[in-house]
């Protein structure tokens, strides 16, 4: 145990994303490397893509080749596309001529909103079906881990797939799956990310609730909270200043380190419910084999998830500094 | 109310731990009376029901059990175990207040001291924010947390053990409770800061006239802190008496035995 008084500095924190910085360079470095050469490693490319037909002629096939630089040995593409990159130019999209970070401006940021929704969400959820089952313990809790053992046996495609069927079945009338630009009608378009979040959150929620569950268990039986009961304090406070605000900690750490997950199950989610996001978009461009898109959305991808972990730890190391002695 | 009559009458108090398949007895029903501004101490050997019968006169079960209770806590003539959920709140803290054994784990880490101190006072008085703010700083100051003003702004890490022990003092003492319930309040400190906090405790009961209940499973720390001591044996209190006379000739040979763990030192410091 610690008893003695540490001045408290913001270097380790400035330390941490020094360190960080470094790594999260050498890491978008390695995903580039690796998502180019698997690109190219996937049966057939751009140029039969963009042909389309069965039958056509070679020459056709090399012209469009030599036109896009992919009749070069792969390292030289790569250092080329390297070297415009470093520069800030991730190049243009084979299909639209368009820059790419024009083309994927506008849907990263509706793939942010969607997975910001889900965040939340699922951060809602499965607090409160956490916290639930914790205070049923041993009484009725296991319809909450019921609940969560099915949720996170389907796959939430299935989850999607069958909402949208289901919802063109009975309530064709509601139209719940047209998707509004949030400039159009800012409210409209939350509303069309309603339920697709909710499938993307349904899978992270059952981690946020098994957490929180263990979070509110683990912190219900430390001696402060004996001490806020004996204090006289009235339920509510005890529950949010004491058991909840020492049980989030942990909670929103999880929530952060899931944010892959919720990238990664917003390309199929995004395809099912036809939003113009980034996941539908990669999922074209891996059709079309469209290379600089899909090059420059695994990057950003990548540079999202180290992002989120980086201010997920920053957050800790804060909270760490708290409780130390624990 | 006459002078004389018992702050606190406990009566055939028993606690017994419900589980599914076993229930566990550890208090087995036991009776003593605490006396306005009077000291008593509470001994016996771990795990003989000290800390139950103490939570039991607030009705606090540990997190996740279920305690049945039964018996009678009369404070001033009112019996605790029978008051609605509101009122034994209005009890505990505000009439009868407790300080725990351990300083290190009694504090929420995510909370200044001052807020802790001032969440208490909001809940029992109607004292304006600023008051409540002053009434932290004079109480941090007055369990002898120097600099206490800035003091009040930090969080329970960037103190010592036997701070948090002042600081948990002082929120029990911040509504000017009747009873101090002091459940093994030394235990998990050092020599030195042990007898430190127990002088302070001593200045605090003598200032504000409050009784002291202290638990132990130290004859040594009995020792001049109280004027009574009621022995505690596997849920039972098998013997009472004035403190000098159970240190001179122990009747049961339970408090001969714990007599004799006593260091040396400790029966030379003796009563007071
Ligand atoms: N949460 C619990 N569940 C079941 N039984 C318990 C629980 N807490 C205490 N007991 C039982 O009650 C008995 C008395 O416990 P208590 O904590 O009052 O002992 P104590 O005298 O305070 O000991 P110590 O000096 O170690 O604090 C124990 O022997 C134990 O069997
Ligand atoms: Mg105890």
């Amino acid at each position: 145990m610690a008893t003695a008084r540490t001045p408290r500095s913001g270097s380790p924190i400035l330390r941490l994303v020094a360190v960080r910085l470094v790594w999260t360079a050498a890491i978008l470095l390695g995903v580039s490397v690796v998502a180019f050469v698997l690109m190219r490693a996937l049966p057939g490319d751009f140029a039969i893509a963009a042909a389309g037909a069965q039958f056509v002629q070679a020459e056709v096939l090399e012209a469009i080749r030599r036109e896009f630089g992919l009749d070069q040995p792969v390292w030289v593409q790569y250092l080329r596309w390297l070297g415009e990159a470093l520069q800030g130019d991730l190049g243009r999209s084979f299909v639209t001529r368009r820059p790419v970070t024009s083309e994927i401006g506008p849907r990263f940021v509706v793939t942010a909103q969607l997975t910001l929704i889900a965040a939340l969400m699922a951060l809602a959820i499965g607090g409160t079906t956490g916290l639930l089952s914790a205070r049923l313990r041993g009484q009725t809790d296991w319809v909450v881990r019921l609940v969560n053992g099915l949720s996170l046996a389907v796959p939430n495609f299935v989850v999607a797939t069958l909402i949208v069927l289901m919802a063109g079945l009975y309530f064709p009338f509601l139209n719940l799956f047209n998707y509004t630009p949030f400039l159009a009608d800012p409210l409209a378009n939350i509303g069309s990310l309603l339920l697709p979040a909710l499938c993307l959150a349904l899978a992270v929620s059952v981690t946020v609730s098994e957490n929180t569950r263990a979070a509110v268990l683990e912190v219900s039986s430390q001696d402060f909270v004996m001490v806020a009961r004996a204090k006289g304090l009235r339920p509510r406070r005890v529950l949010g200043s004491y058991l909840l605000r020492n049980a989030l900690t942990p909670v929103i750490t999880v929530t952060g380190l899931q944010v892959a997950s919720l990238l990664g199950g917003s390309i199929l989610i995004e395809t099912i419910f036809a939003i113009p996001g980034m996941g539908q978009y990669l999922f074209d461009s891996i059709t079309s084999r469209d290379y600089p898109v899909i090059q420059a959305i695994v990057l950003l991808a990548a540079a999202v998830v180290v992002f989120v972990n980086l201010l997920v730890d920053i957050a800790y190391a804060r909270a760490d500094a708290r409780v130390r002695y624990e | 109310m006459t002078a004389d009559a018992p702050l606190l009458e406990v009566r055939d108090l028993a606690a017994r731990f419900v589980a599914r398949a076993e229930t566990v007895e550890a208090v087995r029903g036991i009776s003593f009376d605490i006396r306005p501004g009077e000291a008593v101490g509470f001994v016996g050997e771990s795990g003989c029901g000290k800390s139950v019968t103490a939570r039991a006169i607030l009705r606090l079960a540990p997190e996740g059990s279920t305690v049945a209770l039964s018996g009678s806590v009369r404070y001033r003539g009112q019996d605790l175990l029978a008051l609605s959920e509101r009122a034994i709140r209005a009890v505990r803290g505000r009439r009868i207040a407790m300080v725990f054994q351990d300083p290190m784990t009694s504090l929420n880490p995510v909370m200044t001291v001052g807020a802790q101190i001032e969440d208490m006072l909001r809940e029992h008085t109607d004292l304006s924010r600023t008051a409540i703010r002053e009434r932290a700083v004079e109480l941090l100051d007055q369990v002898g947390i120097e600099n206490a003003r800035a003091r009040v702004h930090d969080h329970p890490h960037q103190f010592s053990g036997g701070m948090r022990q002042r600081v948990l003092i002082a929120i029990a003492i911040s509504c000017n409770p009747d009873l101090l319930i002091a459940d093994e309040p030394t235990t998990a400190l050092d020599v030195i800061v042990q007898a430190q906090i127990l002088r302070l405790l001593l200045r605090l009961r003598e200032q504000m006239g409050m009784s002291l209940m202290l638990i132990t499973h130290d004859f040594g720390v009995v020792a001049g802190m109280v004027e009574r001591v009621n022995v505690m044996y596997r849920g039972r209190i098998v013997e009472t008496g004035e403190v000098d006379r159970v240190f001179a000739a122990p009747a049961h040979p339970y408090t001969r035995a714990l007599l004799d763990a006593v260091p040396r030192l400790a029966i030379a410091r003796g009563p007071a």
